[in-house]
């Protein structure tokens, strides 16, 4: 350990780090853009710049190195006129067009101008006009004149993704960021330049002129897309309702946990949320009867089902119900589908129905698509998607959960198999055709929409908690069984302790020594 | 007067010279014989290093400790890049090196790369000297057809290759590390240092660079001695330069004087002082990034240390005299544009603040001067220099501070006249 002094307080830090590092440490934020953690010092773009004592000039703090006693000085008269006049400097070239930008709220032009205290501009001259709309990939438009030429983007596509979109055009003044080749940027990750910009040059299609950053709430959740499980931010607007009573989500971006995506996710995972949250969602249970959809409220619904399933328990047939569970579940809700349905009503018939597999990509994105596959592993389910007839055969009531059923099987072959089961219920977010073979759909929640843990591939276990609010009739799956075991009037001693995630995620820990050593 | 000694320019009139015969005939690869055959690589290196020899690109650093930085040892290879990038306004020394006597500059490299270790030389040139570098091409076959170049030079068991390789056209690419990233096929932007180029240089490896000039001094170093070579010069500086004169005096040209010549001699006695009858009114003395003299500031020895204690800078001995009668505006004007043209982007202060005086003094010259431009010009000169990655920051906020400040009173006179001569 190297001992050096940060605005003559001690900090002790490893050697071979940079007093940009060690001063995060001391917990002092230097201002900077061209530096990321993620790539090597660039020393561009001139803002870091401290004092050492026995330099001459001020030096930059994300490249030089620490030596032992060194004494760094963040704040001064000489380092508050040095960044002053690169701001200055950036300002003078900026459009200023923060009122119609989305980056505006968590820019860092604007945050430092703030900082420094950069209100009036000494520019006498024409701003250079440059192009304010270029397509630069699929969801990527690039404002030349927000730019302030950092190459974070530039850095990205040559250090991450390797794929080279992006470069460095002309020089000095008329310096500008373009595509190369005429190829834009479409490479799977392309929605992280719009993270790593500092400031709103290249800005997403997606989220653009849709919000304001200062409205929205940020929520820690998991991304469920695949089985990497990348920490992400739910970005969403708890004032701005999608039906009355939930909540919209806006975006999702990256939350950096080194062990899984360092700072990075794919773009399936931050454009997923579209469909996820938003498009093709089941808000309502509803029941068909005799070729009608009659639409329920939640606890109607729940009712006809326990009635079913009393029903069977009270005939002593209660092993002729089947569940097709699926890995979208948490590890919870996996959980309880188990113990209700294995060992309480002691159906033979408890299997897992997951999509098939699609294509991964030697970076983030893992071929699974559900997110907690090798949850449902550990939980002892058999990732071979089910024999329809064994499913099927002296079934009674049938649960379904997800409509990834009906990827695997022909339309006729699966009506022909499901036609002989009295009841067959689907609880699903999402309505994709399936419903109509069905007698009952609840309405379920998304990940983001409830607290839950998802065991990623590697066999980290990952919890989270809701970040949007629903619909005012769609539960979780974990409130749906909670509710069922509660109504059913099964071992009450047991499940009546089980009614959140928290709850179950501790007695699964319990139960199964793979979440023990986890929890 | 005396007749000044010439060492490097001595057989500059011999229009054969470019030839190796005519090289070779009036000594030429001497040498580089005498250092293969009774010198150790580190005895060269310490000759000269003894010479004071000061690099003749601009910062004048001592070669012989620049050399002294590749790391001993190494397992990787070493390599030489002599930049012959010579982008500076008013200098054409090197160019004249090349054209007249490209088998000097081939000895130099030899005996350079002899003394380091070195087995692979690169030549960066300027793309617009086409004809040069194909002469130094030229030069390069007959130097290796004749064993002076190649494998196992002169029987000594040592081997050298060198390639020329043409620049094209960023004066950036000057600057010695946005020379490396050219060289590799690259941008040509300069790279953060640390690490210097003698840890990790081209392709990763120790590398030195050497201006042309500072390359061609070698071979009279080691023929005639260190002692001989200081004695030409001053203390700290040994030899002679070739200064290049240009501007407003009657015999413009490229002069070779001892190191520490006054700049008045320079002037007015070798130059023939100020043309058409006119008076000095300032001069740049070494390459236009260098700060400008005014008239009563020229009785100044160009050396690198005493010009850098006339406040200015000695650079690549490129001297540009401006007489009365010429606007400092229009100075002004050709230093900003220049640099603003030539900044790379890639840092805030040189890119946006580059501009900005560009911008400035093009209004000022169009009759639209503000009071407070010469003050606006001295702030952003003092926000540019010094927090720059490269030194090109410095190369155009000095000459700009210089001119503003030495010639306060005429800028801001013309302020509120429209119509300088454009």
């Amino acid at each position: 350990m190297i001992k050096l002094f940060i605005d003559g307080a001690a900090v002790e830090v490893p050697e071979g780090t940079t007093v940009f590092k060690a001063a995060e440490q001391a917990g002092i934020a230097l201002p900077h853009f061209c530096f990321h953690p993620a790539f090597a010092p660039e020393g561009t773009c001139r803002l870091c710049l401290v004092q050492i004592e026995g330099s001459p000039k001020l030096e930059l703090s994300c490249s030089t190195v620490i030596r032992e006693g060194m004494k760094v000085v963040t704040q001064s008269p000489a380092v508050g006129e040095a960044r002053r006049g690169v701001l200055e400097f950036l300002l003078a070239e900026h459009p200023l067009d923060c009122p119609i930008c989305d980056k505006a709220g968590e820019c860092k032009l604007q945050d430092y101008s703030r900082d420094y205290g950069l209100t009036e501009s000494a520019f006498r001259e024409f701003k250079e006009k440059r192009d304010k709309k270029v397509a630069i990939g699929e969801k990527l438009l690039l404002d030349r004149e927000r730019c302030i030429q950092c190459t974070r983007c530039v850095r990205f596509l040559a250090e991450v993704t390797k794929t080279h979109e992006l470069g460095v055009f002309e020089r000095g003044v008329r310096t500008e960021i373009g595509i190369l080749d005429g190829v834009p940027v479409q490479n799977g990750y392309s929605g992280n330049l719009v993270d790593l910009c500092p400031v709103g040059a290249i800005t997403d299609t997606d989220f653009r002129f849709k919000t304001r950053p200062w409205f929205l709430s940020r929520a820690e959740s998991v991304c469920p897309h695949c089985g990497r499980g990348c920490n992400i931010y739910v970005d969403y607007h708890p004032g701005l309702p999608r039906v009355p009573g939930s909540a919209k989500v806006f975006r999702i971006r990256p939350r950096t946990n080194e062990a899984v995506n360092g700072p990075w996710i794919c773009d399936v995972g931050r454009y997923g949320y579209v469909r996820a949250q938003n498009a093709g969602r089941s808000d309502r249970p509803f029941w068909n009867k005799d070729g009608a959809k009659t639409e329920l409220g939640w606890d109607t619904a729940m009712a006809i089902l326990g009635d079913k399933l009393r029903a069977l328990v009270d005939a002593g047939r209660a092993d002729r119900v089947a569940v097709a569970a699926t890995s979208w579940l948490t590890n919870e809700e996996l959980f309880l589908v188990k113990k209700i349905f294995r060992d309480d009503f002691g159906s033979g018939r408890i299997v897992l129905c997951d999509p098939r597999p699609g294509e991964g990509d030697d970076f983030l994105r893992r071929p699974d698509r559900t997110p907690n596959a090798r949850g449902a592993r550990e939980l002892g389910f058999d990732p071979a998607p089910p024999a329809l007839e064994a499913l099927a055969r002296g079934t009674e009531v049938l649960i379904l959960f997800g409509p990834h059923i009906a990827e695997h099987f022909r339309p006729a072959e699966l009506r022909a198999a499901l036609d002989g089961i009295a009841v067959k219920v689907l609880v699903t977010p999402h309505l994709t055709g399936l419903e109509g073979l069905m007698d009952g759909v609840l309405a379920s929640a998304t990940p983001a929409e409830k607290d839950g843990s998802f065991t990623n591939f590697e066999g980290r276990v990952q919890p989270f908690a809701a970040a949007a609010r629903p619909c005012p009739d769609v539960r979780s799956e974990l409130e749906i069984l909670a509710a069922l075991a509660g109504s059913l009037g099964l071992r009450p001693d047991y499940y009546g302790r089980l009614t959140t995630a928290a709850a179950v995620r501790r007695e699964l820990a319990k139960e199964i020594p793979f979440f023990g050593a986890r929890a | 007067m005396t007749k000044a000694p010439q060492v490097l320019t001595e057989f500059f009139w011999l229009e054969q010279l470019p030839r190796i015969e005519a090289y070779v005939a009036r000594g030429g690869y001497e040498a580089l014989k005498k250092a293969l055959a009774q010198m150790k690589p580190d005895e060269v290196h310490d000759e000269v290093r003894k010479a004071g020899l000061r690099g003749r690109g601009g910062a004048g650093f001592p070669a012989g400790v620049k050399w002294g930085f590749i790391p001993k040892g190494t397992d990787k290879p070493k390599y030489l890049c002599v930049n012959a990038d010579e982008g500076e306004p008013g200098t054409f020394k090197d160019r004249s090196i090349l054209s007249h006597d490209p088998h000097l500059l081939i000895e130099g490299i030899v005996l350079t790369s002899y003394a380091v270790g070195i087995h692979a030389a690169y030549v960066y040139i300027r793309g617009e000297y086409e004809m040069i570098a194909r002469r130094l091409e030229g030069a390069i076959d007959e130097a290796r057809r004749a064993g002076f170049l190649g494998r196992n030079i002169f029987g000594s068991g040592f081997d050298l290759e060198i390639v020329v390789h043409r620049g094209a056209g960023a004066y950036v690419c000057g600057e010695e590390t946005a020379l490396l990233e050219s060289l590799e096929g690259k941008r040509g932007n300069p790279r953060l240092k640390p690490p210097f180029p003698a840890a990790v240089g081209l392709f990763q490896c120790p590398t030195v660079i050497n201006n042309v000039e500072t390359l061609a001094n070698v071979p009279f170093i080691i023929r005639n001695g260190a002692p001989w070579f200081l004695d030409l010069g001053v203390p700290k500086d040994g030899g002679t330069r070739i200064f290049g004169v240009s501007g407003a005096v009657a015999k413009p040209g490229l002069y070779e004087l001892p190191s520490g010549t006054s700049l008045r001699e320079i002037i007015f006695t070798h130059a023939g002082g100020i043309k058409d009858g006119r008076k000095l009114k300032a001069v740049i003395p070494g390459g236009m990034s260098s700060p400008i003299l005014r008239a009563d500031e020229i009785d100044v020895h160009m050396d690198v240390d005493s010009v850098a204690a006339a406040g200015s800078m000695l650079g690549s001995g490129g001297i540009i005299v401006i007489a009365d009668g010429t606007p400092i505006l229009q100075v002004l004007r050709k230093v900003a544009a220049f640099y603003a043209h030539e900044s790379c982007g890639q840092c805030t202060p040189c890119r946006l603040g580059t501009s900005w005086i560009h911008k400035t003094v093009e209004r000022m010259a169009a009759g639209r001067g503000q009071a407070g431009d010469v003050d606006a010009l001295l702030r952003l000169a003092a926000n540019i220099q010094g927090r720059t990655l490269c030194p090109l920051g410095d190369a155009a906020a000095m000459p700009v501070a210089a001119i503003a400040r030495k010639f306060r009173t005429e800028l801001e006179s013309g302020l509120d006249r429209a119509g300088v001569r454009p």
